[in-house]
């Protein structure tokens, strides 16, 4: 602490400036490269996940409360529409057996590859963040949990994005809204292909539709399994509006207030960016196989 | 200020607390809260923390400091790194000259002063994340992010205030 007079006149002089500069440095590089910092934020991750479930803990406690007060004033009318929810699943039930038997007999007569094995992790959301750069949020799960890169995110209503960053016991979840997320869709009914990029506003965009398409409001879009890193079918969301051509999807997960998320293995790899450090590819390898 | 640096060895743990309490703003203001959209429009905690301290005891939040904090909340917020550390320290070069102004007046005044600092500062995050997306984004998040930031000022304001006077030496 005892340094010279002049040198610490020097340093408390330039250091502000030195700073700035690596600042800009550092967002310069990591606008040219995204992985660069990659090892960084996934070893933060792992530091801060800690502190982060235990804070958060309070917001989930009083979230719970909210949902209590909630559900106790709408006990009566959301129980009326449970049961009628449960008859008309029931019947769905029974549907999808029958579907999955003939299913299964089917593929038998066709000699088709079984579908790869799925696993999944229930994991809790320990911070959102927004503002102008990024949507993403840090889950409570990492490698040690069987996550890595490329995973699916999902709520129990559809698609909420996919793991990008893998540490030993956090992970970050690109959402669906993010300006880097990019997932191939199809039409749940026609089939039509497209891509839905995601612009960092609620309700990210539909790309790359065919010119005669018969797309309207309402449609329901799923993944559509290019890529090869989500499988084809996942719910992602529907059409919510149609401006000057510029096709917005409503995505089922509501993606502004996560709590919970389902981390999928569906056992895909998929074509996205190699990262640079010879660590995350190893645990990319060890996703091929089924989390225990 | 020959003062303070004495002041300044007797206390040698309490002269971390500025930059921790910080932290714990950046780490709060990350927080997963399940209001309909609120991580896009987050109030900048963490500013506001930086802007007491450099306006009360700028001796206590050096340069470095400042940087470590912006980087921490790049992390925990996954936006580019180096841009909240642009940010603080951007703040630190404005506020500093300014500072005399602030720092013997009445609350609101300093507030007022913090509600310009969040414009230009939210304004800035805003052209930032348009050119490195390459995108206009959403004028209305960042007014509304701007609103909540200067709201949650006098709250910040206080806790520090209180910070200050149990665990610091006197002004």
């Amino acid at each position: 602490m005892r340094l010279a007079v002049p040198v610490k006149a020097i340093s408390q002089r330039f250091a502000l400036p030195v700073l700035v500069f690596a600042s800009v440095v550092m967002v310069v590089l990591g606008k040219a490269d995204a992985l660069l910092f990659e090892r960084i934020r996934v070893v933060f991750a792992d530091i801060a996940s800690p502190a982060l479930a235990v804070v958060s803990q309070p917001v989930a406690a009083v979230d719970r409360l909210v949902d209590r007060v909630q559900g106790a004033i709408a006990l009566y009318s959301e129980n009326d529409q449970l049961r009628q929810d449960n008859a008309r699943l029931m019947q769905w039930q029974n549907v999808a057996q029958s579907l999955t038997v003939e299913n299964a007999r089917l593929r038998e007569l066709l000699n088709l590859a079984p579908d790869p094995t799925v696993s999944f992790v229930s994991t809790r959301v320990i911070a959102n963040s927004g503002g102008s750069f990024v949507r993403s949020v840090l889950v409570d799960a990492g490698s040690r949990d069987g996550l890595a890169r490329g995973q699916a995110a999902m709520t129990g209503a559809g698609l909420a994005g996919r793991i990008t960053e893998v540490g030993d016991r956090a992970a970050r979840v690109l959402l669906l809204t993010d300006r880097n997320s990019h997932v191939p869709v199809a039409f749940d009914g026609s089939r039509e292909r497209a891509v839905l990029a995601g612009d960092n506003s609620d309700r990210p965009q539909l790309l790359y539709l065919p010119e005669q398409s018969s797309v309207k409001i309402g449609d329901r879009i799923v993944s559509s399994g290019d890529g090869g890193v989500f499988p084809p079918g996942l719910p992602i969301g529907i059409v919510a509006s149609i401006d000057d051509g510029v096709l917005r999807v409503e995505p089922y997960a509501e993606l502004s207030r996560l709590d919970y998320l389902r981390i999928v293995n569906y056992g895909l790899s998929g074509v996205l960016p190699q990262p640079v450090m010879p660590r995350v590819v190893k645990s990319r390898g060890a996703a091929r196989e089924p989390a225990p | 200020m020959r003062a303070i640096v004495t002041r300044r060895r007797e206390w040698s743990v309490a002269r971390f607390l500025p930059t921790v309490t910080i932290l714990v703003f950046a780490l709060l203001s990350v927080l997963p809260l399940r209001f309909p959209d609120y991580a896009a429009v987050a109030p900048l905690l963490a500013l506001a923390g930086l802007y007491y301290w450099t306006i009360y005891r700028p001796d206590l939040v050096p340069p470095v400091a400042i940087f470590l904090c912006g980087v921490v909340l790049d992390l925990l917020s996954g936006a580019p790194l180096g841009v909240a550390a642009l940010v603080f320290l951007l703040t630190r070069l404005v506020v500093m000259p300014q500072r005399r102004f602030f720092v013997d007046r009445l609350f609101p005044f300093v507030w007022g002063g913090f509600t310009l600092l969040a414009a230009g500062t939210i304004a800035f995050l805003w052209l930032l994340g348009s050119l490195l997306s390459g995108v206009v984004l959403d004028m209305r998040a960042a007014t509304l992010q701007w609103v909540l930031t200067v709201a949650c000022f006098p709250a910040i304001a206080y806790l520090l205030v209180r910070v200050q006077r149990s665990l610091l030496p006197s002004l």
